[in-house]
């Protein structure tokens, strides 16, 4: 059964259809609703809690979050550095020689190294290769007379620079160390196997060990001292000289003499260093007899 | 009667439509908090623990902070003072203890200005509104974000008590000047820690934010005091405060606290520090590391050379006629480097930081005109062993181009004066010797001299590369005019000394290497010549201002008058001053005369240099071994027939003749009355 809705005839009727018990209902209904809302927020409440509720499944994003994420990337870099500085530092104080130095530090990296310690690394080779590095007279002053405050290193591609600055980070005294160059000093007392002539350097200046010599005697005696710097390494060698090259290049007023060694069917060349005023002097001789 | 029904009619429509509308609004509304829940930041508990992170400190060079940046911690919220939670409450926020996050009638209200008076911009985010925005939100403005927006500030209603949220919001809300958070704010503006501050102070700091460049108060005093006095009625109106002390706190002058101004002020050196350190260690390690940077600024350096270009572009303002209203001024820019340690001291980047961020000492390339000499001069004693007493001829020059029309330099003053030595020309800054010189040594060398002086900006190799046509920075000039100060040693110009991280540990260290790229007894020819700057050319400006001790340097003003610079240093100090227009503009005195580096930029570097090295004794600079002083007849370039005084320079009437007589340093194997050689002579010597 059905109730065909119509509509009303008369003002009572409107009024009486305005003021239904529903009507009534839904507008009390819609006005508690509202008011309670502004008095009491409500729907703040609820909507405030359900987020706090999922708050946890919620992506960490926002300013700052990101902020935080800065802040950790930040120290995880930092980290990285002061880490990698004290890896370099622990080689660096467990280092034994100056070639171990130079292995230890990467180019870029810098570390301090203990004025002792360096002074361990220098004396720890032969005096003449010490002075390859630094002059001893450069070594008192500098530790002894000068404002000396830190030894500073800094790894660089195939070496090291070695800073003595002072207490205002100035740079007293600069050294420049060679991988190949610590390693050839270090390796002073050794021999290296093959011949003169199959090294560079020595080209045109190879002479038998008789007419090497021969020269050297007519040489004043005072001389001598000079021409040959460390020879006590060559009366430690065994075997038997054949043949000394005088190299082509001048180093702190030093050349490099390589005396060649046959000992049974093995050959090996051991490097000493002459004064070049004296080994000029020598030269004249050798080219003399040449003439 | 029908009338009545149609207008129930129309009523009942409308009160169904709305009811399904509200419902549908409610419903649309609950899908739409559902589905952008999931896309909202997570809330960290407590909430002010992710408030802090780690102060990046800047020290300047004599120990003290320079700047911070970052938060160093939270304080609690009652070592805040009360009178600024009741100012900050009554500006921002004043039912903030009676809403849930939303102020809805407030809401509504901005709603409807927003919609129906154009133009009209109403506020009215809560204190928690605005605490979500800043701690997840960008500041762009979309009906989204603030509908997120509103959403968390929810939560935060919901999850913490009114008490957290403003402890969170105080914590931090930026008040400008650097300052996040009241504790910063009362330090840098009041130097007092929070829970000090009085009524006046606290209204004046919660007046700031909410636009913190607009109401600085150390650009804008007035406005932030009009500011508080805003926030003060405002307390009144709610009952914070009465009405006498609305009267007693609105007398009151704000003292605010000066000696932090400085490292704002100076914040061209600032930025460029920080740009280099993000350049070495990124972004986060620069604002996020908590790291420690020992500067090279010297806070008292700093202060005068702030106060001297002020002072000196004032000056300025006045020879040409410009007033305080006129939208244009010229600018200026100051660099002072340690000669000894290349460590810069001093750096102002422009007028005023606040108008222009444009930093002018590192970024703005500009032609130092005759400033450019100096390296010419060297290059001609190097290459073709001219000296000090070497004779030119000030005459006519044209230099054919190849591929170009002819250059034809001109002189400052447009006439040509003859045979003169080169120590004059120098001093003179006569163009046409400079560009003989330049066509004999070639741009290339001359460039080369300045890249080995430590100018990197791009050196055109043309021939006016001698009268300074190629662009440099006033920082660039400085650091290269230290090379002459160290008689031809090189140190490379830095900004700070040393960095650590937030536990001490050394990250990085300058060391002080010294390179030598010019010859000691050269240099010092080419300083003894700029010496002559000062004490009798286009530089006399400055012993006129009082500037007595050993000095050298050279003025320079490009074509037109675009730019004016003096640069010039003794042993201990090396300052490069540049002044001029950011759009190349003229600068020309009320007089219509053009201004010279001598009238503009000297006097700023006296004044500057007075102060700066007031503390510090009188040098001159050593002279090397190989250099001998002789006279020289500056028309002949030989020793003066007749010398009766026994000063470095004297005229006297032989004849009709006025006998101009100057000392002049030379090297062992160099002679007086030594013509320019010719052709055949400079063969040889490339020979060589």
């Amino acid at each position: 059964m059905t109730r065909q809705w119509y509509e009303p005839l008369s003002f009572f009727e409107w009024l009486k259809r305005a003021f239904s018990f529903l009507n009534i209902a839904v507008f009390m209904i819609t006005a508690i609703f509202l008011f309670s809302e502004l008095r009491f927020d409500w729907f703040e409440n609820v909507v405030g809690s359900y987020l706090a509720s999922s708050n946890e499944s919620r992506p960490k994003t926002g300013i700052i979050w990101e902020t935080g994420k800065h802040t950790t990337n930040a120290h995880e870099y930092l980290n990285t550095i002061i880490n990698e500085k004290e890896d370099i530092q622990a080689n660096v104080h467990g280092a034994s020689s100056f070639s171990s130095l130079v292995s230890g530090i990467l180019p870029g990296a810098w570390v301090t190294l203990e004025k002792d310690h360096f002074k361990t690394l220098y004396f720890s080779l032969e005096k003449t290769m010490a002075a390859k590095i630094l002059d001893p007279a450069q070594l008192i002053w500098l530790l002894k007379g000068s404002m000396l405050d830190r030894i500073f290193c800094e790894g660089i591609t195939g070496g090291v620079k070695i800073y003595f600055i002072d207490s205002e980070n100035r740079v007293i005294k600069q050294i420049e160390l060679e991988n190949q160059d610590t390693l050839e000093l270090e390796k002073g007392k050794q021999a290296v196997t093959g011949e003169l002539s199959e090294m560079e350097g020595f080209l045109g200046r190879i002479y038998s060990a008789q007419k090497f010599f021969d020269a050297v005697f007519k040489l004043p005696t005072d001389i001598l001292p000079d021409l040959m710097v460390n020879s006590e390494i060559l009366l430690e060698q065994k075997g038997k000289i054949i043949n000394v090259g005088i190299w082509n290049i001048t180093q702190d007023g030093y050349i490099k003499l390589g005396f060649e060694f046959e000992e049974m069917d093995s050959k090996k060349v051991v490097f000493i260093k002459g004064r070049e005023w004296a080994v000029w002097q020598l030269n004249l001789y050798l080219k003399g007899d040449e003439n | 009667m029908n009338l009545f029904l149609s207008v129930l009619k129309l009523i009942r429509f409308f009160l169904f439509l709305g009811l399904i509308l509200v419902s549908l609004a409610g419903i649309a509304g609950m899908f739409l908090v559902f589905y952008t829940a999931k896309d909202l930041p997570q809330l960290p508990s407590p909430l002010s623990r992710i408030i802090e992170r780690p102060q990046t400190r800047i020290y300047a060079a004599n120990g003290k902070v320079l700047t911070t940046i970052g938060v160093r911690k939270t304080i609690p919220l009652n070592m805040v003072s009360r009178d600024f939670i009741n100012a900050i409450i009554a500006t921002e926020d004043h039912r903030f203890f009676e809403h849930h996050g939303l102020n809805k009638l407030r809401t509504l209200k901005a709603l409807y200005i927003t919609l129906f008076k154009p133009g009209r911009v109403q506020g009215a985010s809560t204190i928690t509104q605005q605490l979500a925005k800043n701690l997840f939100f960008s500041f762009r403005q979309t009906y989204q974000r603030k509908f997120k927006e509103l959403l968390v500030a929810l939560q935060i209603e919901a999850a913490n008590t009114k008490e957290e949220i403003l402890h969170a919001y105080v914590n931090q809300i930026y008040f400008g000047a650097g300052a996040q958070g009241i504790e910063r704010a009362s330090r840098q503006f009041f130097n007092k820690s929070a829970h000090e501050l009085e009524l006046s102070e606290a209204a004046l700091l919660a007046g700031l934010p909410k636009s913190p460049t607009n109401y600085n108060p150390y650009r804008h005093l007035d406005r932030a005091v009009k500011r508080r006095d805003i926030v003060l009625r405002r307390m009144a109106q709610v009952g914070f405060i009465s009405d006498l002390e609305l009267q007693q706190a609105m007398f009151e002058e704000p003292e605010l606290y000066h000696e932090k101004t400085d490292s704002r002020t100076g914040s061209y050196f600032q930025d460029a520090l920080i740009s280099q350190l993000i350049e070495k260690y990124g972004e986060d390690v620069v604002f996020h590391g908590g790291i420690k940077v020992f500067s090279t600024i010297d806070t008292r350096l700093q202060s005068y050379a702030r106060q001297s270009l002020t002072k000196g572009l004032e000056r300025l303002d006045a020879m040409m006629g410009i007033n305080s209203e006129d939208s244009e001024h010229p600018q200026g820019a100051l660099v002072a480097i340690d000669a000894g340690s290349g460590a810069v001291k001093a750096l102002i980047g422009g007028r005023d930081y606040y108008k222009s961020e444009f930093n002018r000492a590192i970024n703005s390339l500009r032609q130092p005109g005759s400033g450019f000499k100096p390296f010419l001069y060297y290059s001609a004693f190097k290459t073709l062993g001219f000296h000090p007493g070497t004779i030119m001829t000030d005459k006519p020059v044209i230099i054919p181009v190849k591929g170009s029309a002819d250059w034809e330099p001109q002189n400052f003053g447009k006439i040509f004066t003859g045979d003169m030595v080169l120590k004059k020309a120098l001093f003179k800054s006569v163009n046409t010797i400079a560009a003989q010189i330049v066509e004999k040594v070639g741009p290339h060398e001359v460039n080369n001299i300045a890249r080995r002086c430590g100018i990197t900006s791009p050196l055109k190799d043309v021939y006016s590369v001698a009268l300074g046509t190629s662009d440099v920075t006033p920082f660039e000039l400085a650091s290269a005019y230290t090379v002459f100060a160290n008689l031809g040693i090189l140190h490379e110009p830095f900004l700070f000394w040393r960095v650590e991280d937030a536990f001490g540990r050394i990250i990085f260290e300058h060391i002080v290497q010294e390179k030598r790229v010019l010859d000691p007894a050269i240099a010092y020819q080419v300083v003894d010549m700029m010496k002559s700057v000062i004490q009798r050319g286009s530089g006399r400006s400055i012993q006129k201002l009082g500037f007595n001790r050993p000095a050298a340097g050279k003025t320079g003003t490009t074509d037109h008058y675009k730019d004016a610079w003096f640069t010039g240093f003794t042993p201990f100090l090396c300052t490069s001053v540049w002044t001029g227009f950011d759009k190349k503009k003229t600068l020309i005195d009320i007089n219509h005369v053009g201004i010279t580096g001598g009238r503009s930029a000297a006097p700023i570097w006296a004044d500057f240099m007075m102060k700066a090295l007031k503390s510090e004794p009188e040098r001159d600079f050593p002279i090397p071994d190989n250099i001998r002083f002789e006279k020289v007849d500056t028309r002949t370039g030989c020793s003066p027939v007749e010398e009766t005084m026994p000063v470095e320079r004297h005229e006297s009437y032989k004849g009709n003749k006025i006998v101009e007589v100057l000392q002049v340093p030379l090297k062992p194997e160099q002679n007086l009355c030594l013509k320019e050689k010719p052709e055949e002579m400079e063969q040889e010597l490339e020979i060589q």
